[in-house]
């Protein structure tokens, strides 16, 4: 199966351990990600904010350039480039004005063809429980995961169209299939703050630190994540939540494609484990997944 | 209870707003559930409920000076649960494009710096540098140090290199392009 990889900024800035175990992953799994040289931001939430076009135009860029391929399908990991590129697909297909001004502006066609798949839904839906399962080397069995999704991938759902948006299940099935035990919890698409990191980091560290709460009485090992936002604010803002709690909290907040790829054999160091603030590691080390 | 005085810039702003966002704001049924599961609403920043309730009511200003579209993340949670569907984040685009247009001043400048240099760094590069845009933030608003502790954690761990900073990019002129064509004719509609 091959599929146009769309990484976005983040995933060759501060989220590289989500693109590496992302590659790996879907190498294994039999999936050829051709990225496009090319690509350039969606424009994420600033220009979806400041200017509708400019938004629709940043993501049918990108759009545009895959469409003179030959390829049909778009996977995005991080799920606000999952959100616009799929908007902008959308609005250029059903409004015909819009899709006018938008071609005007990149100077390149446009037809909305594509289908656009944030990167969990490609995985438990287009590739399924079972090819994951028979590649598993060493089940997780024994470690406790709270599946946390946060907004994009599934609200609002006219827009995701893709599982249930106040209770999702796929993360929790994806993770079932590695043998580990998955934990239930009532904030897995609560706000972890996103992009209010730096002009409102006060208020990311009362709504991220609510989820951390929550993780912690459920007794989780560590959240997984799939959104590489929701990963920098838990695990980047999780000392200034303890000072704030007054309770000390580490819990690791991982990628799920990490804990696959670990599930599938590969050491922690490989998946980028060790490039997180809240190490992973003495969890996996305690519960006998790294030496 | 505010009544409209019939003044044309009442409705024209009403007007507006629905056209800009698509969003048929006269369907607000006023139950609030928006304000009930909006994470960014606060003591200090009026739910969605409110602000849909300033643009039915032509309180253009208010409605403009508004801080909650700023802190709007677009999480879509309002949206989900509004029994008549309205995307709150695509009010938030209008009231912004008209709020520029208008020149009004941002009721919120840390989150419209942020999102200057963040558009900045897409205008000129076409993609985010993220380490340059987060020293440039922390430079502007003059809290250098500020997550000086977290950055240095990651760069012991191999997570982020301090030489990313340093580099020259290549410039996109594609991407320029895109953002002179919309400041120049795309702007409204």
């Amino acid at each position: 199966m091959k599929v146009s990889y769309y990484p976005g900024c983040s995933l060759e800035g501060t989220a590289r351990p989500y693109d590496v175990s992302v590659r790996y992953v879907c190498r294994s799994l039999g999936v050829e990600l051709q990225e496009s040289q090319d690509w350039s931001c969606c424009g994420a939430s600033p220009a979806l904010k400041m200017n509708s076009l400019l938004s629709t135009a940043l993501s049918a860029r990108n759009l545009a350039l895959i469409e003179k391929t030959d390829i049909t399908d778009v996977v995005a990991p991080c799920p606000f480039c999952f959100r616009r590129l799929k908007s902008a697909n959308e609005d250029i297909k059903t409004d015909p004005e819009l899709k006018r001004r938008t071609q005007e502006v990149i100077e390149a066609e446009i037809v909305g063809k594509l289908t656009i798949h944030n990167l969990l839904g490609f995985i438990r839906r287009q590739i399924g429980l079972e090819p994951i399962i028979s590649k598993v080397k060493t089940p997780l069995t024994g470690l406790k995961l709270i599946p946390y999704y946060g907004c994009y991938v599934v609200k609002p759902p006219s827009v995701a169209q893709f599982d249930n948006p106040e209770s999702p299940t796929s993360l929790d099935e994806v993770m079932a299939a590695l043998g580990a035990d998955v934990l239930d919890w009532d904030f897995k698409t609560e706000c972890c703050g996103a992009g209010l990191a730096l002009s409102k980091t006060q208020k990311v560290i009362e709504l991220s630190g609510r989820l951390l709460k929550e993780a912690a009485w459920r007794g989780a090992d560590m959240i997984v994540v799939v959104c590489q936002l929701c990963q920098a604010n838990l695990d980047m803002r999780q000392g200034d939540i303890s000072s704030k709690q007054n309770k000390k909290y580490e819990i690791p907040i991982v990628y799920f494609t990490q804990l696959i790829g670990l599930a599938f054999g590969l050491s922690p160091s490989e998946l980028g484990l060790n490039h997180h603030i809240i190490d992973p590691l003495p969890v996996l080390r305690q519960k006998g997944f790294s030496s | 209870m505010f009544r409209f005085t019939g003044d044309a810039s009442e409705k024209n702003f009403l007007r507006q707003v629905i056209d800009k966002s698509g969003q048929n704001l006269l369907e607000c049924l006023q139950c609030g559930k928006c304000s009930g599961s909006c994470p960014v609403a606060s003591e200090n920043v009026p739910g969605p409920r409110q602000l849909v309730a300033e643009i039915l009511s032509g309180l253009k200003d208010e409605a403009l000076s508004n801080p909650l579209w700023w802190y709007c993340v677009s999480c879509g949670t309002c949206m989900t649960r509004c029994p008549v569907e309205i995307n709150m984040y695509e009010v938030a685009t209008a009231l912004c494009e008209i709020a520029q247009k208008e020149g009004v001043q941002p009721s919120e400048p840390d989150i419209h710096l942020f999102e200057e240099i963040f558009l900045k760094s897409v205008e000129k590069y076409g993609r985010v540098k993220e380490l340059r845009t987060v020293a440039t933030y922390n430079f502007r608003t003059r809290h250098f140090l500020k997550d000086m502790d977290k950055g240095i954690i990651l760069m012991r761990k191999g997570a982020i290199s301090p030489f990313e900073l340093l580099k020259g990019w290549k410039k996109d002129p594609r991407v320029s392009r895109i953002f002179e064509k919309v400041r120049k004719g795309g702007q409204g509609e």
